[in-house]
């Protein structure tokens, strides 16, 4: 709920920023588009083949050296009663959704940072913590950072996590797509153990003709859309599913990129300082102004 | 003993992979289809077919039966650290009939002979082609979907045993009897009472055992895309409780659908014939027709009698309609289970059988006052 509120707070001075940024300036333009190699990759999640077997949570945990425990623990399936966000302890995580088709063939879905073209976390990040690099990933630097969560009230997906129970040199835990280990060749560890090959590691563009392809030859299967493929400007990592995302917890995005929105209310906000000025001064106004009242009731 | 073990394993494993390739060629390069569209190379051979990878939109495929396929395929790519899987790869076959026949896995399969799994489905998961999925997660994918439904397990160990260091693998042992299984006879059931929207007769019995015995049906003629958990899911009520067919069930199919099955042989019918207000009973030739089968004719099978397919004609009562060979003075009493004494052997035979009915029960009265059959018999039972 905390968070939910900082949330609502933060939106409301955004409001306010945005406001005030139309008065005084037209000149603020969001950052320049991010570069993208054209073979960047992604994965394609089929959440119609995922069996919620949950061997990625074991994976990614095993290679960014988080307790993972056994991978036998990860067999116990009455962890799906609740729905789980991925967090500081675990990068991915599974939930399953009940299939209004087939009662015995559940819906698993697994989720992780989306890595988004035009990621909302690196334009908001002030010291520059976060690299988008051109291949897809989005990856985060301990040493830049200074822990000042924008980056978490920035993402539309809602995946940066905050180690809060760290009271030295917190973290920002967030899946970083294996880029150390697809930088010796290695698939990403989720993609290494799924033993469905519901990920599909490869390059973009040939995972959204392979969605494409996979929707058109069985019709019946899926939904007649690849969530990433235009979603907040498209995200490296690409879903299918047999129905609706909304029922599968995925926050309802336009295709308009993220950084667009929080570059103009930042932007606005600390452009020559006019806006808080204006606002200091708007606020001295009334001061002034009721003080006046006040006297003169006094009187 | 370890030697022949080996021997033995890699027979198996090679019988396994060879087997699809030892088949007769189906001539299919005769068939009106550009080769191009499944060979990439302008001379495929049997080694080198140069398959193009799964461009066929609509999946060519022939009929293949299921005894064609190999007893028993072991998969064992996991050698390292996992015991082999017996794959009952006959029985799959044969159940699939029901369900969808070879090409559930064999998708994509061309024309020429059956392709293993390894054909198109790499071993390498980081690989150029992702647009396939790679042998693992094509088997997992193949064998969760239905398996994962009834058994309601994800868990690897529950269908590869761990290897344990030292222990002696009994795979043939395993082999062996998986190859003696057999499917259990399908438990039929005896009557399916629908209930559907029809205002004016809401109940639909259907028989289904006298649909298949009287018809001689076999599953395969009505039951082609089932799925497998109609029978194997645990949770399945049908399943568990011979008592469900007594209750009246909803329709699951959409009205059109479920005409359409019935309609292929009950064309002629109407409305009432199916639909009534309450349970129907069996079919009874003797009620329906007005001709009731003796202990002759209620053996016999509908098209014995009825020879025009499944339409079913009214028959000529007369016994030489069907016995042609049945005349007075030739005809041997014997055969109806009793034999005439010497008296009754020359009497005509509508002096017993009034009016030469022959369903009907005889008459001593013509002659006889104080006789009556079956009480009296004129001669003795064989």
């Amino acid at each position: 709920m905390a968070a939910q509120n900082r949330r609502d707070f933060l939106k409301t001075m955004g409001i306010i920023g945005v406001t005030a940024a139309g008065f005084s300036t037209s000149t603020t333009k969001a950052q320049e588009k991010f570069k993208l190699s054209e073979d960047r990759i992604g994965v394609l999640v089929d959440t119609t083949v995922c069996i919620g077997c949950r061997n990625c949570e074991w994976a990614c945990k095993k290679v960014h050296d988080l307790p993972a425990g056994s991978l036998e623990e990860y067999n116990d399936r009455s962890v799906f009663e609740n729905k789980r966000r991925p967090d500081e302890h675990a990068l991915t995580v599974v939930n399953e959704f009940e299939n209004p088709d087939n009662v015995l063939l559940p819906v698993d879905v697994k989720v992780q940072c989306m890595h988004c073209e035009e990621p909302a976390c690196v334009s908001a990040c002030i010291v520059n913590a976060y690299t988008k690099h051109p291949e897809g990933p989005v990856t985060w630097d301990s040493d830049k950072c200074i822990g000042c969560r924008y980056c978490m009230v920035a993402c539309p997906w809602q995946i940066p996590a905050f180690e809060y129970d760290k009271a030295i040199q917190p973290n920002i835990m967030k899946c970083d797509f294996c880029y150390d280990r697809q930088q010796e060749g290695k698939l990403p560890a989720c993609v290494e153990i799924c033993p469905e090959e519901a990920l599909i590691f490869g390059k973009r563009r040939d995972l959204i003709e392979i969605a494409r392809q996979k929707i058109k030859r069985e019709p019946d299967r899926y939904v007649d859309h690849i969530l990433g493929e235009n979603e907040v400007g498209g995200t490296s990592w690409l879903y299918l599913a047999g129905q609706n995302f909304s029922k599968l917890d995925f926050p309802k995005l336009g295709t308009d990129p993220a950084p667009g929105v929080t570059e103009k209310i930042q932007h606005g906000i600390f452009a020559y300082f006019i806006p808080p000025i204006s606002l200091y001064a708007l606020l001295g106004g009334i001061m002034w102004i009721n003080r006046g009242k006040s006297k003169s009731k006094e009187v | 003993m370890k030697i022949t073990l080996k021997i033995l394993f890699v027979i198996l494993l090679s019988a396994a992979s060879v087997f699809p390739q030892q088949k007769k060629n189906t001539k299919h390069s005769m068939l009106n289809i550009d080769c191009k569209t499944c060979h990439a190379c302008q001379y495929p051979t049997t080694d080198d077919p140069c398959l193009k990878s799964c461009p066929r939109l609509k999946m060519v495929t022939v009929y293949r039966s299921p005894d064609e396929a190999p007893a028993i395929t072991v998969l064992n790519e996991l050698e390292n650290k996992y015991e082999p899987v017996v794959f009952p790869h006959r029985l799959h076959a044969q159940m699939s009939e029901i369900s969808g026949g070879c090409i559930t896995c064999h998708h994509y399969n061309t024309l020429g002979p059956v392709l293993p799994c390894k054909r198109c489905h790499s071993t390498e998961r980081k690989r150029e082609d992702v647009s396939k999925p790679d042998l693992m997660g094509a088997y997992h994918q193949q064998c969760l979907t239905c398996h994962r439904q009834w058994s309601h397990k994800t868990e690897c160990v529950s269908c590869h045993k761990p290897k344990v260091k030292g222990k002696k693998l009994n795979i043939e042992q395993k082999i062996l009897s998986y190859k003696q299984k057999k499917h259990p006879q399908i438990k039929e059931p005896t009557r399916i009472i629908f209930e559907t929207e029809y205002k004016k007769g809401k109940i639909v019995t259907f028989y289904h055992n006298e649909h298949t015995k009287l018809f001689g049906l076999k599953c395969v003629n009505c039951h082609k895309e089932e799925n497998c958990l109609r029978c194997h899911d645990v949770k399945n009520a049908s399943n568990q409780n011979p008592a469900y067919y007594d209750t009246p069930v909803k329709i699951h199919l959409p009205k059109d659908q479920h005409h359409k099955i019935c309609m292929k042989c009950h064309r002629e019918n109407n409305c009432s014939f199916c639909h009534k207000n309450k349970v129907s009973e069996t079919f009874d030739h003797g009620l329906r027709t007005g001709w009731k089968l003796n202990r002759f004719h209620k053996d016999l099978s509908c098209k014995q009698c009825h020879k025009h397919g499944n339409r079913f004609v009214k028959r000529p009562t007369a016994c030489n309609s069907c016995h042609p060979d049945w005349k007075p003075g030739t005809f041997d009493h014997k055969i109806t289970g009793l034999i005439l004494d010497d008296n009754h052997s020359d009497i005509d035979c509508e002096d017993c059988h009034i009016d030469r009915d022959f369903s009907k029960k005889p008459t001593c009265n013509n002659c006889h006052d104080d006789k009556s059959f079956p009480k009296d018999k004129p001669g003795k039972e064989d």
